[in-house]
C-alpha cells in the first residue's frame, strides 16, 4: 500500500513538471508551431471546412428570418444612400486617375499601403470555444501565401492578425484578444495641419474598446466620431486599413498623453469571410530582411 | 471496432466546440457573460461514470489525449486543457467509487468536473497572463453561465447516451460476473 502511494505521488510529481515544461514552452506567442501540431491542426481544419458548411446554413436561415422585418426600411435608407454614391463613383475615378498621373509625373513608388497588398480570400471555419483568447481559425495556410503577422480584415476594417500559420489552416488573433505585445501604430489622418500618430495598446474588457495612446499630436485636436486606420509606420502591417472610431478621449494615469477609446469598426462576432493581406512580391524583395528582425520580436 | 465509438463521439464534439458560438443568440454572445463550451468534459463525466469501472482508467486516459487535442486545435498554448481535464475527471473517477450510480449523482459530478476544470484553467491563464479578471467577476460571468450550459448540454445527451454507453461498457469490459 505505501508503494503505491508512494507511485501516485511520483506520478503526480512528473505530471506537474511535464505541466509547467509545456505551458513554459508553448505559451508565448509562437511564430512557428511544430510539424505534429500542423498536421493535427489542418487534418481538424478539413473536417471543421466540410462541417462548417450546414451549420452556418442553419444559423444563417435563423438570422435572415429576423432580418426580413426590417427589410423595407433598409430599403428606403440604401436608395438614399445609394443615388449618393453614384456622384462619389465619379469623383473618385477622377481623383484615382489624377493621382496616378501625378505619381507618374513624380516618379514616386506605391506607397505601402493597402492597395499594393495581396488579398487572399479565406472563410472562418471555427472559433476557438475559449472566450479568452480570441482566436479563429481560417481555412487558408502556407500553402496559400498566409505567413505570421500578416493583417486580417473584413470589409469593415481591420479584425486581427495571423498568429501562426499551417499547411492548409492558420490561427487568427483577433483585435478583441490584443496586448500589450500587440500593438499597431495608427493613425486619424486630417485634412488641414498633421495627422495624429499613435499606438494601439491593445483591448480594454471593461469598456469594450482598443487603447489608441497618442504618441505625436496636432494643431487638430482627436474628436469623438473620428476615423482611426492603421499608418503603416512599423513596416509590418499596411497603411490605410480602418480601424475603428474614436468613442472617447482620456488622459493616461499619469496625465501626460491622451488615451481614446476605439470601437473597432468591424463585428468581432459575426465574422464569415476574411481577407488576409500579403505583402506584394516586389516589395518583399527590398524589405524582407528588415521583416525577418521585426517577425521575431512579434511586435508592430 | 466497437472500442472506436467513444474517442469517435470525443473527436466529433472537439470539432463542433469550434462552431459552439454560432449557437449563442447574439445579444448572449455578446454580452458581459462567457460561456465556454465544456462538451468534451461534459461526455468525459459520462464515461467515468456508465463506462468505466473501479479499476478501469478510459476516462482518465481519454480525458488527458482530448485535453492536448483542445489546446493544440484551439489554444496553442500547451498543456492547459490537458490537465484541467485530467485532474477533473481523475477526481470524479475517485467520487463515484464512494457514491451511488444515478441520475442526480450525474449532475452533481458534471458540476464538480467543469467547476474543477474551469478553475484550473483560470488559475494557469491567470498565472501565465492570458487573463486578467478578479476572482469574483470569475465566477460571476464566466463559471456560473457556464455550468448551466453546459448541464443543459448533458441533460440533452442523457436519452440518447445514457443506455448505450451502459451497453458498451457491459459488451468491452469485463465486468467480473
Amino acid at each position: 500500500m505505501r508503494f503505491f502511494r508512494n507511485k501516485r505521488l511520483f506520478i503526480f510529481l512528473i505530471g506537474f513538471i511535464l505541466l509547467v515544461v509545456l505551458v513554459g514552452y508553448t505559451f508565448k506567442d509562437r511564430i512557428k508551431v511544430t510539424f505534429a501540431e500542423e498536421f493535427i491542426n489542418d487534418a481538424i481544419g478539413w473536417v471543421q471546412y466540410v462541417i462548417h458548411t450546414p451549420v452556418n446554413f442553419t444559423t444563417d436561415v435563423f438570422t435572415n428570418i429576423k432580418d426580413f422585418r426590417n427589410t423595407y426600411e433598409e430599403n428606403q435608407v440604401l436608395k438614399e444612400q445609394l443615388s449618393q454614391y453614384r456622384s462619389l463613383i465619379y469623383e473618385v475615378q477622377e481623383v484615382n486617375k489624377e493621382n496616378e498621373e501625378l505619381r507618374d509625373v513624380l516618379d514616386l513608388m506605391e506607397s505601402d499601403s493597402i492597395r499594393s497588398h495581396e488579398a487572399i480570400q479565406a472563410i472562418v471555419i471555427a472559433r476557438s470555444p475559449e472566450r479568452w483568447l480570441e482566436q479563429v481559425t481560417i481555412n487558408k495556410g502556407k500553402n496559400h501565401g498566409v505567413k505570421a503577422n500578416m493583417l486580417v480584415m473584413t470589409a469593415d476594417g481591420m479584425i486581427g492578425k495571423v498568429q501562426s500559420a499551417n499547411e492548409h489552416t492558420a490561427r487568427v488573433k483577433l483585435l478583441t484578444g490584443f496586448d500589450q505585445f500587440n500593438r499597431i501604430s495608427a493613425m486619424v489622418s486630417r485634412d488641414k495641419g498633421r495627422n495624429i500618430f499613435g499606438m494601439i495598446e491593445g483591448f480594454d474588457e471593461e469598456t469594450n474598446s482598443l487603447l489608441f495612446r497618442i504618441i505625436e499630436e496636432s494643431e487638430q485636436d482627436i474628436a469623438e466620431d473620428d476615423l482611426v486606420v492603421s499608418s503603416g509606420m512599423g513596416g509590418v502591417f499596411p497603411a490605410g486599413v480602418p480601424i475603428g472610431t474614436v468613442k472617447e478621449v482620456t488622459s493616461d494615469q499619469y496625465g501626460l498623453t491622451q488615451i481614446a477609446l476605439v470601437e473597432p469598426s468591424s463585428d468581432m462576432y459575426d465574422i464569415n469571410h476574411v481577407i488576409v493581406l500579403d505583402r506584394a512580391v516586389d516589395q518583399v524583395d527590398e524589405s524582407s530582411e528588415a521583416d525577418d528582425g521585426e517577425e521575431e520580436d512579434n511586435e508592430e | 471496432m466497437k472500442k472506436a465509438y467513444l474517442p469517435l463521439i470525443l473527436l466529433v464534439l472537439v470539432i463542433f466546440e469550434g462552431l459552439a458560438i454560432n449557437l449563442l443568440p447574439k445579444e448572449i454572445a455578446l454580452s458581459d457573460y462567457l460561456i465556454i463550451a465544456h462538451w468534451v468534459l461534459a461526455f468525459l463525466v459520462y464515461i467515468a461514470v456508465y463506462y468505466d469501472l473501479e479499476d478501469t482508467y478510459y476516462s482518465i486516459v481519454y480525458a488527458f489525449m482530448f485535453g492536448l487535442l483542445i489546446d493544440v486545435v484551439y489554444a496553442g498554448v500547451l498543456g492547459v486543457y490537458m490537465f484541467s481535464y485530467g485532474i477533473a475527471i481523475y477526481a470524479v473517477h475517485g467520487l463515484r467509487k464512494i457514491l451511488h450510480r444515478n441520475f442526480y449523482v450525474l449532475l452533481l459530478l458534471c458540476v464538480t468536473a467543469i467547476t474543477l476544470a474551469d478553475g484550473l484553467i483560470y488559475l494557469m491563464y491567470t498565472v501565465i497572463g492570458v487573463t486578467d479578471m478578479i476572482w469574483s467577476d470569475y465566477l460571476l460571468r464566466r463559471l456560473l453561465p457556464t455550468i448551466l450550459a453546459n448541464l443543459l448540454f448533458l441533460l440533452l445527451l442523457f436519452p440518447l447516451l445514457k443506455k448505450r454507453i451502459v451497453r458498451w461498457s457491459e459488451e468491452q469490459l469485463d465486468h467480473g460476473n
